[in-house]
């Protein structure tokens, strides 16, 4: 541990950091633009600067420097000390944002960034109200830089976190700066547009509005929107993302930092996965095959109807079992609770991990990097809890088969009934997987968008998207994310932790009444199985660390 | 000022100057001997060193000094020469190399020797074109004379030279900028430390010097430091090329030692000859467009490292003196050195990259007769707030872009207001009602 002192302030910090990561640490609201945590120092926009005493490496005496000194290039040192509010630091940033505000065109009022941009924070902060800049300002058009963002050039600050993005991090250099001087451009070359599975972060990092995401472009202002932490279920590696939304419906996924899964960034392929929570496919109401009933079913009375068939199945004399297979974009506490409660009525019950939509490799950024130089991996497997899952089937234990054999014996009529939880983001049910599920006589599927299989089920139970769910996550490291449910049920349905909860509730499985709590459920879940002791929640950057 | 014998330029005028074989005549490559058979490293090093041989590009740092900076550790060593010579008014280097490439070639072998140096990079700005061929025509004869590759002369020691031509940037000049563009990326100065002794060209200690610089050394190490100490003032000593153009009767490139003042190189008959028409000094900028004006009151400012600063200047910078006659409107001069840094800044950091554009705007309308006279507190104030001395930038071009313009602003400020006060009324609000 290193001790600095900040403006008279003696603060604690770790060795080999920044001075600007140790003020921001220590809760100061330093402004930056260039530093980006997760990218390498170019310091070019000085408006972190600060007066410096360190220790002289020649004469090994404490001195003042002469000049300011960027605080994001030098790293703490143990007696150090800092200024950050001297009238020196406070007038060259009045200064900085003067120069900042030169050629940046006044249209916050159309500029998608408003609201989010450290260009309008900093200028209300540290700024003036008026500017001594009365010439004319240069004007450079917007540029179509590839299929997901657009580039407004006249709004840009020079800061090149995109291009060190480009580089450092996706590693495919896409990005660079052209001309001199004030003409400085960020601009793709001719015929390579920015087009990697990693591009929308660009978009993140850009601390302006010049980077956006043309699939956000105009469609919300950001302060009408709602945000809500969550992970990606996109695949294993587990994303912390934050979801943005306003009346029920969805705008946006943003990551969230979470060092050692996703750190900074998301890919591509998960940011735009917010689009199936809005999918207007999605099932909405409970559905029974008009042969069994007539009258229309609520989540209280459904529960009646699962337990009488159920009973009735687990008592059949003829050896059929009752097949449960646990989709691995079920959280853990929902196949838990699912497994648990079914077991209860039916303690025979065969429990089958879901379909594995897998198959293609995992892609490493930066591309071609191996080892540590990996910053980011976008998993093959496109679910975000199979380790979840199959650590609750082998931690309930009794009869469990895999989903092949799972095939196998539903096409020869091994079950009598079978219930299939789905949650799956496209089309997941093969030929195979219809014409085995038709030979059990009753078959629950329970889904978040139709499939054959829901077409003819005999019950079809709407599942939430991540958005409405709570619950947690095992990622391809073993670390279990418990994530929150962001934006709440949408008319019909309801939650899939809380429908589960009332179905083991009632039949004895658990004792735990009441509103869902992925906390208080974990930790039933924790003490029964023995395993999820260990949360992974990811730490919370410190204020303003974009 | 006392007799003067040229030492750098001694062989330019010669017959086939550039030739190896007419430099060897004349006695080159005798230093290089010299130093590879009778010295080690470190007695050059050390000789350096002691001759106070300062920097000959602009700041002045002691050469010796910046090659005992390199870690003592290290295995491999580059040597940059920087050839880059983009500032406005200079050409000392340009006819260093034209007429004298062998001399820049010696003292790269025996600056490399005492920087155990394993390869040395010549960074040419891109308008050096017959420059260069001239300077690859040398390093080739070098080559199959034996003075560079593998054990030269004998010594045991080896180095490779190559020429590396610049893409036309002035900030490429800055030793940071230079190192990146050798390396293949776009020249924008890198931030410090890592200093270039530590890790520079490729990661690897790396000593960048100027084209002048090195051509002192075979001098130094020919005659000895207490030789070259005994020429020009203490804390200035060797000889120094001095650049002398605009309206004077014989404009060009000079050498002398570093007493002699404004005024004697332009009147001088060995040097300016005076002013064409017999006009009078308006001012003169005397180290190139970045070290800022001297009034025609202050040409007795001496030409050497200290006395520059005495006069508001930021130093002696490329010691290549513009001269302005009487005749010259000022606000053009103002406009045109505006101009030169807001063309050049690479734009990494925020104030220079702003800042020099938005000067330029300013005096842009200033010369062409739209100027308020706030406008002058606002140069004035704007080439304060930019400068690296403040801290505010990575390189020194904001302090180079700036000065120009502080010291014209403030040592001709009544000039300024003059012409603003003439100007046509309503004017500049004309002109900025159209903008805002």
């Amino acid at each position: 541990m290193a001790r600095i002192t900040i403006d008279g302030v003696e603060i604690e910090c770790r060795e080999g950091i920044s001075v600007l990561q140790a003020a921001l640490e220590a809760g100061l609201d330093v402004p930056h633009y260039c530093y980006h945590p997760g990218l390498s120092v170019v310091a070019s926009c000085r408006i972190c600067l600060m007066e410096m005493k360190s220790r002289h490496p020649q004469t090994g005496e404490m001195a003042w420097s002469p000049k300011l000194v960027p605080s994001c290039q030098t790293n703490v040192s143990d007696g150090m000390e800092v200024r950050y509010k001297s009238p020196k630091v406070v007038e060259a940033r009045e200064k900085l944002m003067e120069f900042l505000l030169v050629d940046h065109p006044l249209d916050c009022p159309v500029c998608d960034q408003a609201g989010e941009c450290l260009l309008q924070d900093y200028a209300e902060r540290f700024g003036h109200a008026t500017s001594r800049m009365v010439e004319q300002k240069h004007v450079n058009p917007k540029k179509d830089i590839g299929p997901g963002t657009m580039l407004y050039q006249n709004r840009c600050i020079l800061c090149t976190r995109c291009v060190r993005f480009a580089r450092e991090i996706a590693g495919t250099n896409e990005l660079c700066v052209v001309n001199r001087g004030s003409r400085n451009e960020i601009d793709v070359f001719p015929g390579k547009p920015l087009d990697n599975p990693l591009q929308g972060n660009v978009v993140d990092v850009c601390p302006v509005g010049s980077m956006l995401d043309k699939d956000f472009l105009f469609s919300q202002r950001v302060w009408f929107l709602e945000s809500g932490d969550s992970i990606c279920p996109g695949c294993s590696t587990g994303c912390a993302i934050r979801i943005d939304h306003n009346h029920g419906k969805v705008y946006r996924f943003k990551p969230r930092y979470n060092p050692g899964v996703n750190d900074w960034w998301i890919c591509d392929y998960g940011r735009f996965l917010y689009k199936h929570i809005n999918d207007e496919r999605r099932l909405t109401k409970i559905k029974m095959r008009a042969a069994d009933t007539q009258e229309t079913l609520d989540w209280d009375k459904v529960i009646d109807v699962i337990i009488r068939r159920l009973g009735e199945m687990a008592n059949t004399a003829d050896g059929r079992s009752i097949a449960i297979v646990l989709s691995p974009f079920l959280a853990c506490e929902e196949a838990w609770l699912l497994g648990k409660a079914v077991r209860k009525l039916a303690p025979q019950a065969v429990l089958v991990p879901g379909y594995l939509p897998d198959g293609e490799p995992d892609r490493v950024f930066p591309v071609g990097a191996s080892g540590d130089d990996v910053k980011f991996t976008i998993r093959g497997e496109k679910c975000p809890n199979s380790r979840g899952v199959e650590v609750i089937i082998a931690k309930l234990g009794g009869p469990a088969v895999t989903f092949a054999e799972f095939l196998t014996g539903a096409a020869s009529g091994e079950y009598i009934g079978v219930w299939i939880t789905g949650g799956y983001l496209d089309n997941w049910v093969t030929k195979e997987l219809l014409s085995a599920c038709m030979k059990a006589e009753s078959l629950l599927v329970q889904d978040m968008l139709p499939t054959e299989l829901s077409d003819k089920a005999s019950l079809v139970l709407p599942m939430c998207s991540i958005a409405e769910r709570e619950g947690s996550f095992v990622n391809a490291t073993g670390k279990l994310q418990p994530f929150a449910k962001a934006m709440p049920a949408g008319e019909g349905r309801r939650s899939d932790g809380q429908f589960l909860l009332d179905f083991a509730n009632r039949v004895g499985a658990v004792d735990c009444p009441g509103v869902f709590n992925g906390d208080r459920v974990r930790t039933l879940m924790a003490t029964d199985t023995g395993a999820f002791d260990e949360i992974w929640v990811a730490p919370a950057p410190p204020a303003h660390q974009h | 000022m006392a007799e003067y014998e040229p030492i750098l330029l001694k062989n330019v005028g010669k017959e086939g100057s550039a030739c190896i074989q007419v430099y060897k005549a004349s006695g080159g490559y005798g230093a290089l001997e010299k130093a590879l058979k009778t010295m080690t490293p470190d007695d050059v090093c050390q000789e350096v060193k002691k001759a106070d041989l300062r920097g000959r590009g602009g700041a002045g740092f002691p050469a010796g000094v910046k090659w005992g900076f390199l870690p003592a550790d290290r295995q491999v060593t580059y040597l940059c020469v920087n050839a880059d010579e983009s500032e406005p008014p200079t050409f000392s280097n340009r006819v260093l190399m034209e007429h004298d490439p062998h001399s820049l070639l010696e003292g790269i072998i025996i600056a490399g020797y005492a920087t155990r140096a394993t390869a040395a990079y010549v960074y040419m700005r891109a308008e050096f074109t017959e420059q260069f061929h001239i300077m690859q025509r040398a390093v080739d004869d070098a080559y199959a004379s034996g003075y560079f590759g593998k054990n030269i002369l004998g010594s045991g020691y080896d180095l490779e030279c190559y020429i590396h031509r610049g893409g036309g940037a002035y900030v490429c000049g800055e030793e940071t900028g230079l190192i990146e563009s050798i390396e293949g990326k776009r020249g924008w100065p890198r931030i410090k430390p890592p200093f270039p002794a530590i890790e520079g060209l490729f990661g690897r200690p790396t000593v960048v010097n100027n084209v002048e610089t090195l051509c002192n050394v075979p001098h130094i190490i020919e005659r000895g430091a207490d030789w070259f100490l005994a020429i020009g003032p203490q804390g200035s000593s060797g000889p120094k090329l001095f650049c002398v153009s605009g309206p004077v009767n014989r404009p060009g490139c000079y050498e002398c030692s570093m007493d002699i003042t404004v005024r004697e190189l332009i009147e001088s008959d060995r040097f300016g000859c005076g002013m064409r028409d017999g006009k009078k000094v308006k001012g003169v900028l005397p180290g190139g467009v970045s070290m800022g004006i001297i009034t025609g009151d202050e040409l007795d400012m001496k030409m050497d490292f200290a006395d520059p600063a005495k006069y508001g200047l930021l130093g002696l910078g490329t010691a290549a003196a513009t001269v302005i006659n009487e005749d010259t409107d000022i606000r053009i001069v103002l406009r045109n050195v505006a101009r030169f840094f807001a063309h050049e800044s690479c734009g990494q950091c925020t104030q220079c990259r702003e800042g020099t554009s938005w000067l330029y705007r300013v005096a842009e309308r200033l010369a062409a007769g739209a100027g308020r006279l706030q406008d002058l507190d606002l140069l004035a104030d704007l080439s304060v707030s930019m400068g690296m001395m403040p801290g505010l930038s990575i390189c020194g071009l904001s302090d180079g872009a700036t000065f120009g313009i502080k010291t014209i602003v403030s040592k001709f400020r009544d000039e300024l207001e003059g012409y603003i006060r003439a100007q046509t009324p309503g004017k500049a609000e004309a002109a900025l009602s159209i903008v805002n």
